[in-house]
């Protein structure tokens, strides 16, 4: 990047504000269900029965399973590879999923170009409980600021943005703030 | 975790530690945790591709510290407890491969709305070089014993 690779963040910048979902919602690849949580709780050796024991989700006030509160996120990410599609063309070590890689950082052309990115900030209010059965959205893609900075890893941008994330049924089930860095790795010594 | 066992609101005070859970991080969990969360972002997999990202190796994703501050907090908060809101969760520096993180936290702040008990708990995660996570705050209710 030039000397005022900061520059190329001005459109982005005056776009905050936005809404950039254009009125569509992302929606998760599957319903929610027993197996997908039971997968989700494996690595955190996590044993809460609210998330696997219907019947004391049921006596403590629940309509059945319900899911954990951080897999929300994970349940508004679409599939990878969708029917009809081919995703993984290269052998190529370290190649990425051609199309539809699910994660993916700004996705606007507002930004300049960047290879990198990750999460780094996150405030999520929770309104409602998610059971077995819900299927997820995120409704809502609204920048609330970008600063464009140059950190250890590389320069790039902070870009904070808001969502809301819904029910099949429109209900509002969370509000998400997630920050993430988007950048472009200092060159290699 | 004996989840027989339930916290009210009446025997919490400002100050009480949050008991501390450790998450050793081995490749291994590190890939289970990519298929629980779906997070395939090759960052939190893969070594090599994670230095070219200018990170020192692979490190756990979002989704998988949130999901440690969940369990911190389910533990302190017992299955009577809701989790109402998390604010602040900050990753300040990578949490790698081959390091452990620990989750702590304590009471800061107790409440009534109405006849609910609400309960601010600070938490945050440490490795080996500091702290990682947070603090952030996480609200929550509890039950109470007069309700």
């Amino acid at each position: 990047m030039s000397a005022d690779w900061k520059e190329a963040w001005r459109p982005l910048i005056q776009a905050v504000g936005q809404d950039f979902s254009e009125g569509e919602r992302q929606w998760g690849a599957d319903c929610v269900e027993k197996g997908g949580i039971r997968r989700f709780l494996e690595p955190l050796e996590f044993d809460c029965p609210l998330h696997y024991d219907d019947a004391i989700a049921r006596s403590h006030g629940y309509a059945g399973i319900i899911a954990p509160f951080s897999g929300y996120l994970s349940l508004t990410i679409p599939e990878i590879w969708r029917i009809g599609t081919t995703v993984f063309t290269s052998a190529e070590r370290h190649a990425q999923p051609e199309i539809n890689n699910p994660i993916t950082g700004i996705g606007t052309k507002l930004a300049p170009p960047t290879s990198g990115y990750f999460a780094t900030d996150l405030d999520i209010e929770y309104l409602k409980p998610v059971m077995v059965g819900d299927r997820l959205c995120r409704a809502g893609r609204k920048l609330l600021s970008c600063e464009p900075k140059e950190t250890k890893v590389g320069r790039g941008a902070f870009t904070c943005w808001e969502t809301e994330i819904r029910n099949q049924r429109e209900e509002i089930v969370a509000l998400l703030r997630l920050t993430v860095f988007s950048y472009n790795p200092h060159p290699k010594q | 975790m004996d989840w027989t066992k339930q916290r009210y609101w009446e025997d919490v005070a400002v100050g009480d530690e949050v008991p501390p859970v450790g998450f050793p991080l081995s490749i291994y969990r590190m890939v289970v945790a990519a298929g629980g969360n779906r997070d395939f972002n090759s960052i939190h997999h893969n070594s090599e591709y994670a230095r070219q990202t200018g990170a020192p190796d692979m490190y756990a994703n979002n989704t998988f510290l949130q999901g440690m501050w969940e369990r911190t907090v389910r533990e302190f908060i017992g299955l009577e407890g809701v989790i109402k809101r998390v604010k602040g969760f900050r990753m300040k520096i990578f949490n790698t491969v081959g390091d452990t993180v620990t989750t702590r936290g304590k009471v800061n702040r107790l409440w009534l709305e109405d006849t609910k008990g609400l309960v601010e708990l600070e938490l945050w995660c440490e490795n080996s070089k500091g702290v990682s996570v947070g603090p952030g705050t996480v609200i929550v209710t509890l039950p109470r014993r007069e309700a």
